[in-house]
């Protein structure tokens, strides 16, 4: 690999692509503040407050992508036939989000539950499984940093990866396993008889899409990034090893 | 070591993990798995619950609630059976005839329940306010 021009696997969308997912990410945004905050009428019990939902549902649905993402991508990276670093990359880079898209869902969900339920917070089954899936990734992701050679790393964390998303499906079915404080879904109930008025679903479903495209451009950058990164690594790695040959070790302050 | 036993000890290790982790969230959840219980479920289990704390759900009656000095009174039910309740804090603002709660307490001596927190249980619905014509 020269040291010069930057190697394909730099960059997971071309610049183009990567700008038009940018622009959509912040226009889809827009439409939801707009749609979420003042088309979308307020909620008959809930008032106001209801109008998290717009920002909690989606932040938890990316959550779920991301992870799988990460799934997968680790998947491939253990398949023998498939292995390539990228996949690599691609899982650490959608992991890191999905941990900033679970702790957002957190938030927003604690904040949502204090004027409906009365409280921040409450020990049931689905805000315990997600606290738990947050802290399942952030320990994924303490993983990727623990120094061994690349392949050993990547390898390990794939299978970290599959094991913590163990935690996914418990999380989404734990209101319809458990007698929870969290209502049931209203997008994937089993028996559909959930009711959503016509402007907040389509609220809803904007919130989905502008997280989704977001998610994608975020990813993208974040790929670039751990690109970057590695190769100023094997670069100073290369550095230091032509240092030594020439006999002349550089000290540096 | 050679490679492929600290390999299947690494894999084995990561097993042993994962089913301690289980095993300890199965454990730590269980006493919370059921948040609530039931109206009737409270009053069937009364004998057996003596004071201890243990969370009850239900409807609230309409028009039995009225304010006390320290909080409010009110009657809970789930259809089938009622149970008065003895509130002392602050209330949810949703708090109101017919709202589905979940209230945080122990059976008090006179067979009524001493709640100490009140929360919403809403649902999934989710629908504008529904004008209404003169009823």
């Amino acid at each position: 690999m020269s040291a010069t021009t930057p190697s394909t696997t730099e960059r997971l969308l071309n610049p183009w692509v990567r700008r038009v997912f940018g622009a959509a990410a912040l226009a889809s945004l827009v439409a939801l503040v707009v749609v979420g905050l003042f088309v979308a009428p307020p909620d008959a019990v809930q008032g106001d407050a209801q109008r998290i939902m717009y920002v909690h549902v989606p932040a938890a649905w990316i959550a779920y992508v991301a992870f799988g993402v990460t799934s997968i991508t680790s998947l491939l990276y253990l398949w023998p036939r498939t292995r390539s670093l990228v996949w690599d990359r691609i899982a650490g880079a959608s992991a890191e989000l999905g941990v900033v898209f679970t702790g957002l869902t957190l938030v927003l969900g604690s904040i949502w539950g204090r004027p409906v339920w009365g409280v921040w917070w409450a020990w049931d089954a689905r805000l315990v499984t997600t606290a738990v899936l947050f802290f399942l990734y952030v320990g994924y992701l303490a993983l990727r940093r623990v120094p061994a050679a690349t392949d050993v790393r990547a390898k390990r964390s794939a299978i970290a990866a599959l094991i913590a998303f163990v935690d996914v499906p418990i999380v989404h079915f734990s209101v319809t396993w458990w007698r929870t404080l969290h209502q049931q879904g209203t997008v994937f109930n089993e028996k559909l008889d959930a009711e959503i008025h016509g402007t907040m679903a389509l609220a809803l479903w904007l919130g989905v899409l502008a997280f989704t495209v977001l998610y994608v451009y975020l990813l993208d950058l974040r790929y670039r990034l751990e690109a970057l990164d590695e190769d100023r690594e094997t670069r100073e790695l290369d550095a230091a090893i032509a240092d030594r040959v020439r006999g002349a070790v550089g000290v540096t302050s | 070591m050679t490679p492929a036993k600290r390999r299947s000890v690494i894999a084995l290790s990561l097993c042993a993990a994962a089913v301690i982790a289980i095993v300890v969230l199965g454990v730590a959840l269980s006493g919370n798995v059921v948040y609530y219980r039931t109206v009737s479920e409270a009053v069937k289990s009364r004998p057996s619950q003596g004071d201890a704390r243990f969370r009850l759900a239900g409807a609230v009656v309409p028009g039995s609630s009225t304010e006390t000095r320290r909080g409010v009174d009110f009657e809970v039910t789930d259809g089938k059976k009622t149970v008065e309740v003895t509130h002392v804090g602050d209330l949810p603002t949703l708090f109101d005839d017919k709202v589905p709660v979940v209230c945080e307490g122990h059976w008090a001596a006179d067979g009524s329940f001493d709640s100490d927190r009140i929360m919403i249980r809403h649902g999934n619905n989710y629908t504008p306010p529904k004008v209404k014509f003169g009823q």
